[in-house]
């Protein structure tokens, strides 16, 4: 993996847990597997992390029982949680949306110019 | 890495955390593992992809705001340490020079004190039996042979003493370093 890859990774890493928790609790293990998949991160990344989010009261926990084993300790979104979330996101769609801009804007570098002189 | 390695591993790194944070972060781990087991994956499938423990713990040390040096052990930073060691010790000289140096004159009397007794001992020893010593020959033998024995036990309890004192001296800047 790239550094950059590497970067813009753990950049995210927590909007795309805020927003798999937004969409119900979950515990460790299944956030880390589900981003492992889709993110390629080490599983083990996620405990650091959700202790970060914690302590900025972004989620709260609780033990639940599960049908194997010890209970687990589940994470639920807070309302800071949310607001922070709705605020990544936007940040996420402007640079986004800015960095696909220059990428296109490099790959035809002519046509921008074109279009805002008929304009 | 199995699960056990796994875990010694990470509570070796996590070493200066509150004992409360470390189990909590232990049982992180473990329930990890259990999940893993449920789902049928082995202990070395799990650990590999949990990562380097080591590296973990230097993150959830800098999570918890633990700056520890021994985390990051690269040269410049064992480097930093010695001289801020060296620069500690310095001025713990410097400050415990006025109180040290007249315990060390009393200490160098009394060491003096000692061995004086001891040459008067033996003085008395070998001439008081020829120079009518008060009391006759056998009480000036027995009397230099005491002196001598107490100065010995006298500068046995010094050293002792001294002994003790280098012992905290060396340790002392050791115990101002962790503060």
């Amino acid at each position: 993996m790239s550094e950059i890859e590497i970067q813009l990774k753990k950049g995210v890493l927590g909007l795309c847990v805020l927003a798999l928790l937004s969409r119900g609790d979950s515990y460790a293990y299944e956030i880390a597997s589900r981003m492992a998949d889709a993110v390629d991160m080490g599983e083990g990344t996620i405990y650091p992390l959700m202790r970060r989010m914690q302590s900025e009261g972004l989620v709260t926990t609780y033990l639940e029982e599960s049908p194997s084993g010890p209970p687990r300790k589940y994470y639920r979104i807070t309302d800071t949680g949310r607001e922070r979330l709705a605020e990544q996101v936007g940040d996420w769609r402007t640079f986004t949306a800015a960095v696909n801009g220059l990428i296109l804007g490099s790959e035809a570098p002519m046509k921008e110019g074109e279009t805002s002189h008929e304009a | 890495m199995k699960r056990n390695e796994f875990i010694k591993r990470l509570k070796a790194g996590l070493k200066g955390m509150p004992q409360d944070d470390i189990a909590e972060i232990v049982a992180d781990y473990e329930e990890h593992f259990d999940a893993g087991a449920a789902d049928g994956r082995s202990e070395e499938e799990v650990a590999a992809a949990l990562g380097n423990p080591v590296r973990l713990a230097r993150e959830l040390r800098f999570e918890a705001g633990f700056r520890n040096w021994e985390s990051a052990r690269s040269p410049s930073s064992a480097w930093s340490a010695i001289l801020a060691f060296m620069g500690l010790a310095t001025i713990d000289i410097l400050i415990l020079l006025p109180i040290v140096l007249p315990i060390i004159g009393v200490v160098f009397g009394l060491f003096v004190a000692v061995l004086a007794i001891f040459v008067s001992g033996g003085f008395v020893l070998i001439v008081g039996p020829f120079n009518g010593f008060p009391g006759g020959w056998l009480v000036a033998i027995l009397a230099g042979l005491g002196m001598m024995s107490a100065s010995v036990a006298a500068g046995a309890l010094l050293t002792l003493m001294w002994f003790g004192r280098l012992h905290y001296r060396v340790i002392e800047p050791a115990i101002h370093a962790e503060d």
